[in-house]
């Protein structure tokens, strides 16, 4: 019994990363109603990029998540900027391919740059927390806070800020924000760089809380991501944070209960059970998705 | 000589894949499971020969039946969400077929070797063709005749009712079920087609590679096969081909010299192509242009008067008039 309350706490804690990625695909669905492919490959180039900074640098181990969060901005800017913004809406394949082509691209540059090798990644924390019984790895448990951190920075962001305003509005209600006076093309920008910076967190805290990087984690952390976006309902950011936490838990629940190589095949069922009996996710304003 | 005919085979196959994600593109829809379903077809038809010891185009239709099977009850919880759900939906779905075969295991002895899937360790022994003394040639001349079979079934239901009604859905779906078309059926009947036609694809793959295991009906395949109609445009089924002989023959065996940049030329390539042409190679546009093309060359009066067009500059200023019309759109829509 201990075993699987530990199993679930440890599993809780990672989780907040995948809330995090979740939140980002989320974002930019919110606002433009497009799925942006290469934001996962995106936040771990991010990530890499932040760590080859802090070894240039020479900083302190912590400094790599600002680090991180600068880069992944910098990407979803060019995220944004190749892959968005020149192609018209009417033509919603092509965003989805052109970030596909993006995904590819990041994914071959950083395999490029590190000849597929793993890249070490400076550990935050070392020891473990014991609580009662249960005993959580202390470095989960800063990752975790500092996901919540970035959380609660976007939440004040989007709703305490004139640019979350206009982020709201455009989400809302495209034409009439623009009659209002507001740029789509700026409010897009600052979106894309938003949750790049987000990502840029969250591929820090993955590097941080496994030890290493490598480019195999991109393409499992871009489904989790999107299985998170859609079970916490689309364009909805709470959703996001609480399915992330649920396939998080779940995730390590199943591992716990039928093995590492089965897990992921019971995390893709949780989806479906979703999509039959709740198609619009935890928190979802739209039943039909758009 | 060899090397050009497993290029031929590799073509044929990725342009069944890539015609499978073309039928439910037709739709609107966009699938990620098209590997999944490969994964399906090649399988179970890889299982029929091998341990079954059927012949090789029933397994090949059973094996693109079952994964028919499965492509329909996939579609139905799928296609109650629309759009962008059934993309992370569909992408979910494949990457659990994979997780499966990673998991399954059905050897049964034969002679003095183990043979069918094990595992992550694939599935060896796939001999139907060497055994069956088939030679690379006729191996090539079968599957084409397969892909030219699917090609002139599509090119066919294209220009018939069938195909209006798949362009009504997704052209728009609203105006379509006010027409009195049954959405779901239709959508669920498009998945059913791709899914069979990504079943044959997946049979013939086992049968000339007579090794599959997970990993070849991984993410990036799923991604080539809407990778194609949509680069090459959803017009015909030519696109498609186009896109496959230009992807596969081109950029993969064409510009090996580059070794590795070449995977980065492709993700930039795909980038810049939708920059471009965002309705793939041969849209709409470009199979009207061709077409008026095509009527020309039967009247010499009009090609004299095209031709007189051209001299005087005429056309250019059509094509200038073009260029600055996309540019204005960049200029108009923030892509949002």
């Amino acid at each position: 019994m201990i075993d699987l309350v530990q199993t679930l706490a440890d599993g809780l804690l990672f989780g907040a990363i995948y809330a995090l990625i979740g939140i980002g695909f989320t974002l930019v669905f919110g606002v433009m109603h497009k799925i942006n492919m290469a934001y996962a490959a995106a936040s771990l180039a991010g990530a890499y990029v932040g760590v080859v900074l802090l070894k240039l640098m020479a900083l302190l181990p912590w400094l790599v998540i600002p680090l991180a969060a600068l880069a992944g901005a910098a990407l979803g800017l060019v995220v944004y900027y190749l892959c968005f913004r020149f192609i018209p809406l009417s033509a919603p394949l092509a965003t989805l391919m052109s970030t596909v082509g993006m995904l590819l691209l990041i994914d071959e540059i950083v395999v490029h740059a590190t000849a597929g090798m793993p890249v070490n990644y400076p550990t935050l924390v070392r020891g473990m927390v014991r609580m009662g019984e249960l005993s959580l790895r202390a470095d989960l448990i800063v990752c975790f806070l500092v996901a919540v951190v970035a959380m609660a920075a976007l939440l004040h962001l989007l709703y305490r800020t004139r640019l979350g305003l206009a982020t709201r509005a455009v989400s809302q209600q495209p034409v009439a924000a623009q009659l209002c006076g507001m740029s789509l093309g700026q409010v897009n920008a600052a979106t894309f760089t938003i949750s790049g910076a987000l990502g840029g967190v969250a591929g820090a805290l993955i590097g941080s809380a496994v030890g290493m990087l490598s480019p195999l984690i991109v393409a499992p952390l871009t489904v989790k991501g999107l299985i998170v976006t859609v079970i916490g309902g689309l364009g909805s950011i709470p959703g996001a944070i609480i399915a992330g936490l649920l396939v998080g838990a779940a995730e390590n629940f199943f591992q716990f209960m039928r093995g590492v190589t089965e897990r992921d095949i019971y995390v893709m069922l949780l989806l479906f059970v979703f999509l039959v009996f709740r198609p619009g996710g935890i928190l979802g304003r739209d039943p039909a998705g758009t | 000589m060899d090397f050009y005919l497993g290029l031929l085979q590799i073509i044929g196959v990725h342009t069944l894949l890539g015609l499978s994600a073309y039928v439910v593109l037709l739709t609107g829809q966009v699938s990620l499971a098209q590997a999944g379903f490969m994964a399906i077809g090649a399988y179970v038809a890889a299982m029929l020969t091998v341990l079954a010891k059927w012949a090789l185009l029933p397994a090949m239709l059973a094996g693109g039946s079952v994964a028919a099977v499965v492509a329909c009850l996939v579609g139905f919880p799928a296609l109650r969400v629309r759009g962008l759900i059934l993309v992370v939906a569909t992408l979910a779905f494949g990457e659990a077929v994979r997780l499966f075969f990673f998991n399954f295991d059905y050897q049964i002895a034969m002679g003095d070797i183990r043979v069918g899937p094990l595992g992550g360790e694939g599935f060896r022994q796939i001999r139907y063709f060497p055994e069956n003394g088939w030679t690379t040639f006729q191996v090539m001349v079968f599957i084409w005749l397969v892909v030219g079979t699917v090609m002139a079934a599509l090119w066919w239901m294209d220009r018939s009712r069938a195909g209006a009604v798949l362009r009504a859905v997704g052209e728009d779906e609203v105006a379509a079920q006010s027409c009195g078309i049954n959405l779901t059926a239709v959508k669920v009947l498009a998945m059913t087609a791709g899914g069979f036609i990504a079943g044959l694809a997946g049979a013939i793959y086992a049968h000339y590679t007579t090794h599959i295991e997970q990993g070849n009906f991984n993410i990036m395949v799923a991604t080539f096969a809407i990778a194609y109609p949509i680069l090459g445009g959803l017009s015909n089924v030519f696109g498609t081909l186009a896109a496959v002989v230009f992807i596969q023959g081109f950029l993969v065996e064409g510009l090996r010299f580059l070794g590795d940049w070449r995977n980065l030329l492709f993700g930039a390539l795909i980038v810049l192509a939708m920059n471009l042409r965002p309705g793939g190679l041969l849209d709409a546009r470009t199979t009207a242009a061709l077409q008026r093309l095509r009527i020309l060359a039967r009247d010499p009066a009009a090609w004299r008067r095209v031709m007189g067009q051209l001299a005087s500059g005429a056309a250019f200023s059509g094509a200038h008039a073009a260029v600055r019309r996309r540019i204005e759109s960049w200029r108009g829509s923030p892509g949002a």
